[in-house]
């Protein structure tokens, strides 16, 4: 058994939303990239969360606990905005410029719940180790 | 000798109930970090377990051992707060950790002054 009960849940948790957080980076700072090497303007990608169950060293009938993973990061294939611009460098035949589907309002509030959830699984390690080091002061 | 001692009722009450307060810490902690994800159902110590205490509590002091068994189950009562099915609520999971936290302070406390209580009757020194 753990010495900080479920911190291994607790880390899957912090990575996910971790990846999560760079995802959103990402989309936010490609919010503009009309070209990608594709040649295709940028499509904004999305993080899928799944439960795993953690494998418990010693495990018996009641712990089987159930974290979390990035199930897949997937590509959002709804089309981006088209703007009427003959002059931008990338634009096509009839002047249009095919722009990246991000939504900085969207993004702004993906990454508000993200780093929320990412501070709220940090008071949990904080609580487990405020708990282990009350435990090991019994009798002191 | 040194069993008799340690066998009082209220002292094995603590122990089990530290097991099962760090039981619970998991299930909140694993609440809390499936904040997110689409159909999950939050978890906590069964209610029966309360009852246990409860009739354990009303039946007066019984000689032997204590026969508490804590188990982590689905929270039926948790209503889904998300259209994807997630029931866990972010305020009432830290509000649930906090008091947790207390509760497990309080039964360490409670376990070291009733070993402090032993040395300073063996030593007769107040410890």
């Amino acid at each position: 058994m753990n010495i900080l009960p479920a911190i291994s849940v607790t880390s899957d948790a912090l990575s996910a939303e971790k990846t999560r957080l760079d995802v959103i980076g990402q989309n936010i700072a490609n919010a503009n990239t009309t070209r990608g090497p594709d040649g295709l303007p940028y499509q904004r990608k999305m993080v899928t969360f799944e439960t795993q169950l953690q494998a418990v060293a010693g495990a018996d009938e009641i712990s089987t606990r159930t974290g979390v993973r990035v199930a897949s990061i997937q590509t959002d294939r709804t089309p981006g905005a088209t703007l009427f611009n003959p002059g931008h460098p990338h634009a096509d035949e009839n002047g249009l410029v095919h722009m990246p589907n991000v939504n900085l309002q969207t993004e702004m509030v993906d990454l508000i719940t993200a780093s929320r959830s990412y501070e709220a699984n940090l008071s949990v390690v904080r609580t487990a180790r405020q708990m282990a080091q009350r435990a090991m002061a019994i009798g002191r | 000798m040194i069993d008799q001692l340690l066998g009082h009722q209220n002292y094995q009450l603590a122990k089990h109930l530290l097991d099962a307060a760090s039981l619970r810490h998991e299930a909140l902690a694993t609440n809390l970090a499936n904040l997110e994800t689409p159909g999950f159902k939050r978890l906590d110590i069964s209610p029966d377990f309360a009852a246990q205490l409860e009739k354990l509590a009303a039946s007066g002091p019984t000689p032997g051992p204590l026969n508490l068994n804590p188990t982590v189950v689905q929270d039926l009562d948790a209503r889904a707060v998300r259209p994807d099915g997630n029931s866990v609520e972010l305020d009432r999971e830290l509000i649930e950790m906090s008091r947790n936290t207390l509760e497990y302070e309080f039964l360490t406390q409670f376990a070291s002054d009733s070993l402090k209580r032993l040395k300073t009757a063996i030593t007769g020194r107040v410890q």
